[in-house]
This record gives structure tokens, sequence and C-alpha cells, in this order.
């Protein structure tokens, strides 16, 4: 029995060292593709976006090979402690809470929330949502504002998977409000006629970053330091004028 | 709130915090399950009448089926066929705004269609997708059960002069009741585990508040270990109540 159990080690262990020699390693990099424009799925099933161009300039910079894996959003922080995949580029805020759990990278985007509503609506800011109902991504910065605003058990807080439902919900009149990501919201508030975005000057400004496990130093380094090259090299500037046709901010270094 | 480790490892600080949103998902989860029994079951019950419709005379022949057999088919066949959790998005992101729509609802429009939509159109959608499917299974039950009992007892009661309505509430249904049970009884388990998949369309039951404390502090095992035991009780609590209902209808067969 355990001459076997040798034997299979030692030759699963050779299988592995082979295939580790024979290609560098591959890093699996997941990505929720239900965030157009940072990273969604074109007609032929190739997931795009401000987040892949970017992952992908990173990492021709850095020499790393990389492939995108959809990942839904509600699993992707799981599915990076456990190994399903090496690291996450997905329009993650970096915040406090997550830093605790998790490595970021420096920022690649400034964000900031934006509120979705009817046309006819006559919300002016974050506090006139008090009373109705508002929908957000699940634990995404969104509902982070709306669980602080409104109370985290609050029954006016709507939790769904994804923007894209969020706003058909919204346009649907499922709802008042939609509160999320200003990118992905002004993009699919101008899919809807009947919908119009308004801008709270209290909402702080945020970052995104990669996001590796905590503790991996190596991949974060190499990260940061293909980032960089990027912002360097003006790379940056276009990807970011190639989504969202306007002069890219500058980023903070950390 | 303070960080309560229970083994070691299970964060119930974090659950606690929720605790409303899982209760409140706990109330929804039974209300739903119970809501859709009961309309699944007596839907289930005219699907499988319908399924089952004949008279020998045009034009009630004809009428049999055209107008019961044919439809109660393609019904039975497009429910069991497509999963249930497209027919959750498609009712309540399609065929509900149709219905129920403020600016142009053919059944509901205005402010009364904005405050339905609001309030309670998560729980409509969801409540109308999982009866719809539950009653194309139910009426399979139904249909089964009462071909089940033997044909020649509705010839005898026919010969008897009892109408059709009468030998099927009288005669048949009774015991084909008692040999439906054990798969209704599985029917109700389904619904009640079926009824976390809607949660997707933003319904706050049981699932809905697991999926919110995982996406709030990325730690999946304490929410879904928590819906899970919660699940599994309520399945024994309906699995009981099942058991004594058959030990109660049973009586006859054994006496």
């Amino acid at each position: 029995m355990k001459a076997a159990r040798a034997f299979i080690v030692a030759v699963s262990g050779a299988l592995v060292a082979l295939t580790a020699a024979a290609q560098p390693k591959e890093l699996v990099v997941g990505s929720s593709a239900t965030y157009r424009p940072f990273a969604y799925e074109s007609p032929t099933k190739e997931i795009v976006g401000y987040d892949i161009d970017m992952i992908k300039a990173v990492a021709q910079k850095s020499g790393l090979q990389i492939r995108i894996v959809n990942t839904p959003w509600t699993g992707i922080f799981a599915a990076l402690n456990n190994g399903d995949v090496d690291l996450v580029i997905s329009g993650v805020t970096i915040n406090d809470k997550r830093k605790q759990s998790y490595d970021f990278t420096a920022p690649y985007f400034e964000a900031r929330q934006l509120i979705a509503v009817h046309k006819d609506s006559p919300v002016r800011a974050l506090k006139d949502l008090a009373g109705k109902k508002v929908g957000v991504v699940t634990g995404s910065t969104g509902d982070d504002v709306a669980s602080r605003e409104f109370g985290k058990n609050s029954p006016n807080i709507r939790r769904f998977e994804s923007t894209p439902v969020v706003i058909a919900e919204l346009a649907n009149a499922g709802l008042d409000a939609a509160i999320g990501d200003n990118g992905v919201i002004a993009f699919r508030a101008q899919e809807h006629k009947t919908l119009k975005t308004v801008s709270d000057a209290g909402f702080s400004k945020e970052y995104f970053g990669i996001v590796v496990k905590q503790g991996n130093k190596a991949l974060l380094d190499k990260l940061n330091a293909g980032l960089a090259a990027v912002k360097a090299d003006g790379s940056y500037g276009q990807i970011y004028r190639k989504w969202f046709q306007a002069d890219a901010p500058a980023l903070p270094a950390q | 709130m303070e960080q309560a480790l229970w083994f070691g490892w299970f964060r119930a600080d974090i659950i606690a915090e929720y605790a409303p949103l899982f209760w409140q998902g706990l109330r929804m989860t039974i209300l739903v399950t119970l809501i859709c029994i009961v309309q699944g079951t007596t839907l289930g019950l005219a699907i499988g009448m319908a399924r089952l419709a004949e008279a020998r005379h045009a034009p009630a022949r004809q009428l049999c089926r055209y107008a019961l057999r044919w439809p109660a088919t393609v019904y039975v066949s497009f429910f069991r066929g497509t999963p249930l959790f497209v027919q959750i998005l498609l009712i309540h992101f399609a065929v509900l705004p149709v219905f129920v729509n403020p600016a142009d609802g053919l059944l509901i429009s205005g402010e009364t269609a904005r405050h339905l939509k609001q309030n309670y159109g998560a729980f409509l959608s969801g409540v109308v997708a999982l009866t719809l499917n539950a009653g194309a299974y139910i009426s399979e039950v139904f249909r089964a059960g009462i071909q089940s009992i033997d044909r020649g007892q509705v010839e005898a009661s026919r010969s008897l002069g009892m109408s059709f309505g009468h030998t099927m509430v009288q005669v048949v249904l009774p015991q084909a009741f008692r040999r439906m049970l054990p798969p209704l009884g599985n029917n109700a388990i389904s619904l009640l585990k079926d009824s976390s998949l809607i949660s997707a369309i933003g319904l706050a039951e049981l699932a809905y508040a697991a999926r919110t404390v995982a996406g709030a502090y990325s730690r999946y095992w304490e929410p879904y270990l928590t819906i899970s035991l919660m699940y599994w009780v309520l399945t024994l609590a309906l699995a009981w109540a099942v058991r004594k209902m058959e030990a109660r209808y049973g009586r006859g067969d054994s006496r």
C-alpha cells in the first residue's frame, strides 16, 4: 500500500515538474464579465474591456503569461482564496476592509459612486434616497455606501448579482434608484431613455486595484512594476481614451 | 461589533450583525413555500384533470382535445422542459413588465403599478414562476395517481348513475390522494429548496441574506452553513408533516 502510494506521489510529482518545465506557468486572471465597459463578453465570446486591456498591458510589461476566466462577482474572492484564480481584475475598489483580507496593487482606475434614477425623479443627492428602494450589486462599494447610509439590514436596499440586472430592475420601475461605480452606471444608464444619472459631491474618490491573495508578494511586485511601466509609457492614457473617450486622470503611485 | 469566534473559525458575530435579514429571510422563504404549495397543488389538480379530459360525442369530444388536453400538455412540457431559474428571470424581467408597468401595463399601470412593482415585484414574479413550475410537476403526480386507480371503479360508479364529477370526488380522488402523498411531499420539499432561486431577482429570502453577508465580508462558511441548517430544519419539518398525513390517510388501506 505504502509503496504504491509513494509511487503515485513520485509519478504525479514528476508530471507536475515536466509540465512546469515545458511552459512558463500561466496565471489565471478572474474577471466578472458583466461590467461593461470594464469587462464584458463580446459577441464572439471574448472577454474585453478596460480592465482586460490594462491587465494584458501589465502582463506584457512584466513578462507574465495570463489567461482570463469569466468569474461571477459573488464568488470572485472565494475563487482567489481557494486558488481557482491567481489574481483578480474586475473593477475592485481598494478599501480598508478588503485590504485586511487581500493585497492590492497600486490604483489603475479612479472611480466614484454614481446614482441612476428615473428622468422625472427629484433626487439630487444620496440623502434624498432615504425611504426609497435602492438597487446595488451585492458586496459592491455601492452596497457599502447604501448600507452605511440606510442600515445594512434595511429592506429598502435591494441587492442583485450584477449591474445590468440592477439597471433592468430600475428601468422596469422596480426601484427608485441604483448606486454603483460611475463608469458602469453611466454606460448602462445611457442605454435607457428613461434614466438619468445624479452625482453626489459627498462620494469620495476611490480607486480600482488588481487583487492578489494576501502575502503573494512576488506576484504583487511584478504586477506593480508592470503597472508603473504601463503608466509611464503612455499606454494607460491610450487605453483610458479608448474606453472612456476622455483624458486619463493621474493616479497615485500607492 | 466584537469578533465572536466559535470553535476557532466560525465568525458568529457577522451572522448576529445580519440577524434581522436572516429572520426576515426565513419568514419570506416559509411564506413563499406555503403559498406555492397551496397554489401549485390547486393548479396541478386542474391541469392534471385537463390532461385526462375525454368525452364521447362531438362537440365535447373536440373541445376536450383542443381546449383542454393540448394546452395542458404544452404547458406541462414547457415548464418541465425549461430551467426554473430561466423561468424566474423570464417572468420577472420580460413577462411581468408587460402586464404591470407604470408606463403602459396591460393589466395595471400608473402609480399603482409603480407601488406594486417596488414593494412586491420580486415576490409576485417569484410566486408566479414557482407556482407555474410546481403546477406542471404536480399535475403529473395527479395524472399518474388518477390513472393508477383501476378503470373498473370508474365504470362501476358511472353505471350506478354517478356523474363524472361525483365519481372523481367520491371514488377516485380519495384513493388516488393516498398514493399521491409521497410524491406530493417530495414536490413540496423541492419547492422549498427551489425558492432560493428567487434571490436572483432580489427577493429578500434566506439565500439572499446569505449572499448579502458573503458579499459584505467575503466569508462563505458562516452565511451558507447557517442557511443550509435552516433549510435542513425546514425540510425535516415538511417531511415530518407529510409522514403524519400519510399515517392519517393511509389508515383506510391497512384496516
